[in-house]
């Protein structure tokens, strides 16, 4: 593999794509969800029922690798400055508090662009899939990370 | 969950107010996710990189409050179905933050589509996307 800093050919980048993760669970456990909401300021429910942004946070601690993994798969490090892209989350079921998810997903998209005035940069996609003890899927996460290449 | 009355295009939600974002909660989110960035605890870390001298927050926190702020209008976040947002700046620990949106379409369904946002004092966008809701 190409060492993580330095820029991959277009076909390292491309071969990206359909990289499947090794995937994992989620415990959604009811000490996790308290806290998350109080970090963000969301009320404390009483229902049962997760805050819709652990879709997203059962997606990516169960996907198998850490975000320092995924850059380093990406041809990339945390030194390289890679920022957050874009965010979609489709929730749909609710997740249950107490619950195990099963999450699994791959690499959906690896381009290279041109900025003016940010030189050359690669956005890489993914998406994840939240999968309920009974088999459905709870929730569908999709992100992309923007990462700098030097010349 | 009981239904909201029906909202019409161009309604501006509720806006939702963080008076100043708060550096011991992006603590506690590190430890939750087990992020080991520095920028969201380490005030030198912030300070070497050239990005001030407050922590910065975690973008998914930026993306919770502006759940809130749909969670607060529609009678629950668990109303959310699809939300798709892009992450324009950074968030700082003492800023002043406003959420908020407008209703762009209403659907036969009982579903809401709308245009998000979170900015800085309520001025500086740091986040923008669009939703779609379940009010029924």
């Amino acid at each position: 593999m190409t060492s993580a800093t330095q820029t991959p050919t277009i076909e390292e980048l491309e071969s990206l794509v359909g990289r499947q993760f090794p995937g994992g669970t989620y415990d959604l456990e009811p000490w996790r969800v308290w806290l998350t909401n109080d970090v963000i300021g969301a009320p404390q429910r009483t229902d049962g029922i997760a805050h819709p942004m652990f879709c997203y946070y059962a997606a990516m601690a169960g996907l198998g690798i850490s975000i320092d993994e995924m850059f380093t798969l990406c041809y990339a490090s945390a030194d390289d400055g890679p920022m957050f892209g874009e965010c979609d989350i489709q929730q749909l079921r609710p997740l249950e508090i107490g619950a195990t998810y099963t999450v699994r997903g791959e690499i959906t998209s690896a381009v290279r662009k041109q900025g003016e005035r940010t030189g050359t940069f690669d956005i890489v996609a993914f998406q994840l899939e939240v999968v309920a003890p009974d088999g459905e899927v709870s929730s569908v996460v999709s992100n992309s990370f923007i990462f700098p290449r030097r010349p | 969950m009981s239904a909201i009355p029906t909202p019409s295009v161009g309604d501006e939600l509720p806006r939702l107010v963080i008076q100043a974002v708060d550096a011991e909660k992006m603590k506690t989110m590190a430890a939750l996710l087990a992020d080991s960035n520095p920028i969201h605890w380490d005030v030198d870390t912030v300070r070497e990189l050239g990005m001030g001298d407050q922590p910065v927050n975690q973008g998914p926190n930026n993306l919770g409050y502006v759940m809130n702020m749909l969670g607060q209008w529609a009678g629950g976040a668990g109303r959310i179905r699809h939300i798709r947002v892009r992450f324009l700046d950074n968030v700082f620990a003492g800023d002043r933050l406003e959420a908020g949106g407008t209703v762009t379409a209403v659907g036969d369904d009982g579903t809401a589509d709308c245009d998000v946002w979170l900015a800085r004092d309520g001025t500086h966008p740091v986040l923008a996307g669009t939703a779609t809701l379940s009010l029924v």
